[in-house]
């Protein structure tokens, strides 16, 4: 499922940590998307440019554009090259494109963005990022906008990771152990469950993902079967089934105050011919009948 | 106005004086029509709004949420005026559901529907709602779905032998103008239902141009521009009753999706302590002005789980009227747990208004648990689990089916009391209408019997003395639909006896 990441389309959250870092895995994903003929549109804040440019080659690099917020976040050279408004409105930019065909946006890093940026805004931008497809009339499969996020999951508390993962359409969190890297994914379908999978994967010098099986975990919505533990039915204080024996004897159980046939179908055959029952009534020497009724007052 | 609306919200002989030999009427007595003098719109009496209906507890005017259970558990609906809040799930997969319930719900009622979201755009909300399922193909759909479900009206009875000529009572509800409706969440309503009703969207990022320079203000803008927009629709739609003489009277149903959250620019999903604290506060208090001068109800869903200040909930959930929270098991151990292998998610009823009233029910079922079929959301008692035989369903509060098939139902023998007593004790057998009662066997068995040990009772309650033996079938005294009756049950009439 890693390897199809991408085509899920929305905001794919990469969290990574100290211990197992996710650029690599960022580099992995917008190499197989430029070489999908898709384009890529990266808003560098966190490494310089050739450093993010190094590994790739020439053609790749080619369908890259790079927007550069690493150099000079605050526009203090004043030479124009850097966009003006910082990174909001890079962001804005991106969503007012309109060329058209399929998109991919990176984001390196998301948390670059969540420390410099108010956060609704930020949300919001992301959100109309993400949906862009829908603005635009029709969104066949091949016109969707994946964002690809990179949040360092340390450097924040659990209100913007909630916050964030409740934004994504899918999260992967980087893992591993024993030196092999591990990737969680958590995949949000909309009006359908969710599905999770862990898949061990490695990154070839040359950015190219190569997927592992490692301690092998095959993809399933559902965790491990659970350890049969104890059974509820067990040390009932009541019967839930009947033998044999006790059926017999509760259908030959005689109950109480039972006519004899002949008197119930006597007594059952006259309702057979009304459809309604019947009231009679005498009424007593101190009964004051009134035929109004006396809700009739009431002025509600 | 609203306990004389009962007469008319009922069956529709109001018309008609004298009905002798109905088919379908079980009762001899009559119902009398309006007066001669005749109905005037003064008379606001007999005036009904579609969908809606009084209360029997205090005649407040209430609009099912869309899941006849859920009426149930809230006490027979969702009042006019108030808010009804819920606590989004951790992956936010069943909070639109009841959502879509509610607002399809006021489709096919007629109501007015006013969506606001900052996610979707509400067009889109619009088209996914799920599809009623009425009249014929209502009976064939809930077959399917609903786990077999014997008929017994071939069986001779051998208790209940007086009833065997009793037409069986519908189930289920056959036409658009009851209350409370079935959906089947697999297919989308049809479009000319979304047509011919009546709605309003509200789409936060349409409304709000991003680029504003926003000073900071004690309300977030997002919401201020919420609250114009209802403002608005109330006033020019007239359903604050400021053009009484224009139309009929109809219901204004409000649903905000995701509030709080940071699309709508609150903070509160962010930081524990942060600048705009009272802003989703002071708009619930505002909306909830708005709400009770005005016929409407209003649904929102706010992602609990998100606000990182557990004041901010408390006073967002003391500030709304009545509260439903879900919790799914996705994720949590609980998933793995076996008494909750045949759920997905717990609902919780965390609160229910007490409106006109001194006191309100707490709703003393605890453990309740939802289930997402492919058809239907339904919402069924954790410890059924085991207890039931077959695989029925016992929503609460239902005059209903005992399927005791399996248990020993000799006249005062001690598994027949542990039986009962445990369902007792459960609080599942409350309200018992023979006639309403598929097993009418089991209803009058149950009626009739008083010879319960109390020491089987896992929790003990006080009850009045049992019912007389009286031996000719009729019914003395049925324990009516007091469920949700005022204070804790105390009176359950007649059904078991504490030894002193």
């Amino acid at each position: 499922m890693l390897e199809s990441l991408l085509a899920l389309g929305g905001l794919v959250l990469l969290r990574d940590s100290v211990e197992w870092e996710g650029r690599s895995l960022l580099k992995a994903l917008i190499k197989k998307s430029a070489l999908c003929g898709e384009q890529v549109h990266i808003l560098g804040c966190e490494v310089s440019e050739e450093e993010f440019r190094e590994g790739f080659d020439s053609n790749i690099n080619s369908r890259l554009v790079y927007h550069d917020l690493f150099r000079d976040p605050l526009n203090w050279s004043e030479t124009g090259e850097t966009l003006p408004g910082g990174p909001l409105e890079a962001l804005r930019a991106l969503c007012r494109r309109t060329d058209p065909g399929p998109v991919t946006i990176a984001l390196d890093s998301l948390s670059w963005l969540l420390l410099h940026l108010p956060c609704t805004t930020l949300c919001q931008t992301l959100h109309t990022l993400s949906h862009q497809d829908s603005c635009h009339g029709d969104s066949s499969p091949g016109e969707q906008v994946h964002v690809l996020g990179l949040l360092h999951e340390e450097l924040h508390g659990p209100g913007p990771l909630g916050v964030l993962s409740s934004l994504a359409q899918t999260e992967v969190t980087l893992s591993g152990a024993m030196g092999q890297a591990s990737a969680h994914i958590l995949y949000r379908r909309p009006q359908q469950r969710l599905t999770h999978q862990t898949q061990w994967f490695s990154i070839l010098p040359d950015f190219s993902l190569e997927l592992q099986g490692g301690p092998p975990l095959e993809p399933q919505p559902y965790p491990d079967p659970r350890v049969p533990s104890m059974d509820p039915t067990t040390h009932l204080t009541f019967n839930l089934r009947l033998s044999k024996k006790e059926r017999e004897a509760k259908d030959s159980l005689t109950l109480p105050f039972q006519f004899s046939s002949e008197k119930q179908q006597a007594l059952l055959c006259p309702g057979l011919g009304q459809a309604t029952s019947h009231i009679f009534y005498e009424p007593d020497a101190y009964d004051d009948l009134d035929q109004e009724d006396p809700d009739d007052d009431l002025d509600v | 106005m609203a306990a004389a609306a009962s007469c008319s919200t009922s069956t529709r002989s109001t018309g008609s004086v004298v009905v002798a030999a109905s088919r379908n009427s079980v009762t001899s007595f009559q119902r009398r029509g309006p007066r001669a003098s005749g109905t005037d719109s003064g008379c606001s009496r007999l005036v009904s709004i579609a969908g809606t209906r009084p209360s029997v507890r205090n005649g407040q005017l209430l609009v099912s949420t869309g899941l006849p259970a859920l009426d149930q558990l809230l006490g027979g609906g969702l009042a006019v005026g108030t808010v009804l809040l819920i606590e989004e799930d951790k992956y936010n997969i069943y909070s639109p559901l009841l959502f879509k319930y509610f607002l399809a719900e006021g489709i096919v009622t007629g109501h007015t529907l006013l969506v606001a979201s900052a996610k979707e755009d509400p067009a889109d909300i619009l088209q996914e709602l799920p599809a009623p399922l009425l009249d014929d193909n209502c009976k064939k759909e809930c077959d399917e779905d609903i786990c077999n479900h014997k008929t017994e009206s071939n069986i001779k009875m051998k208790i209940a032998w007086r009833y065997q000529l009793l037409p069986k009572m519908e189930a289920r509800p056959v036409s658009s103008s009851r209350f409370g409706h079935y959906y089947d969440v697999s297919k989308r309503i049809p479009q000319e239902l979304i047509e011919a009703s009546k709605w309003h969207g509200f789409f936060l990022p349409e409304k709000i141009s991003s680029t504003l320079n926003l000073e900071p203000c004690s309300l977030n803008h997002g919401y201020i521009k919420l609250l114009q927009f209802i403002q608005n629709i109330i006033y020019e739609e007239g359903f604050d009753g400021s053009n009484p003489q224009k139309k009929q009277k109809n219901i204004l149903r409000i649903g905000i999706q995701n509030l709080g959250s940071p699309l709508w620019g609150d903070d509160i999903c962010w930081t524990e302590n942060c600048d705009s604290n009272h802003s989703l506060t002071k708009f619930l208090y505002m909306l909830r002005g708005l709400l009770r001068s005005s016929l409407s109800a209003c649904i929102i869903t706010v992602p609990t789980h998100l606000i990182q200040n557990k004041a901010i909930i408390a006073r967002v959930t003391n500030l709304s009227d009545t509260v439903v929270g879900l919790e799914s098991f996705i994720g949590s151990e609980k998933e793995t747990n076996p008494l909750y292998k045949d759920y997905h998610g717990l609902i919780h009823i965390r609160q229910i208004p007490q409106l006109n009233n001194l006191i309100y029910d707490v709703s003393d079922v605890k453990d309740l648990a939802f289930k997402l079929k492919r058809k239907l959301f339904t919402i069924e008692w954790v410890q059924d689990n085991y207890l039931r035989q077959e695989r029925n369903i016992y929503p609460p509060g239902f005059s209903y089916l005992l399927k005791q098939k399996d248990s020993a139902w000799g006249e005062g023998s001690l598994q027949h009391s542990t039986f009962l007593m445990s369902f007792l004790a459960k609080g599942i057998l409350v309200s018992f209408c023979v006639r309403c009662s598929e097993n009418k066997e089991a209803a009058v068995g149950i009626q009739s019997c008083h010879t319960l040990a109390a020491a089987f009772a896992s929790r003990l309650v006080r009850h009045s003395e049992p019912l007389e033996q009286t031996g000719s079938g009729r019914i003395r005294q049925a324990a009516g639909p007091r469920l949700w009756h005022d204070g804790p049950r105390q009176e359950a009439p007649g059904l078991l006896v504490i030894p002193p």
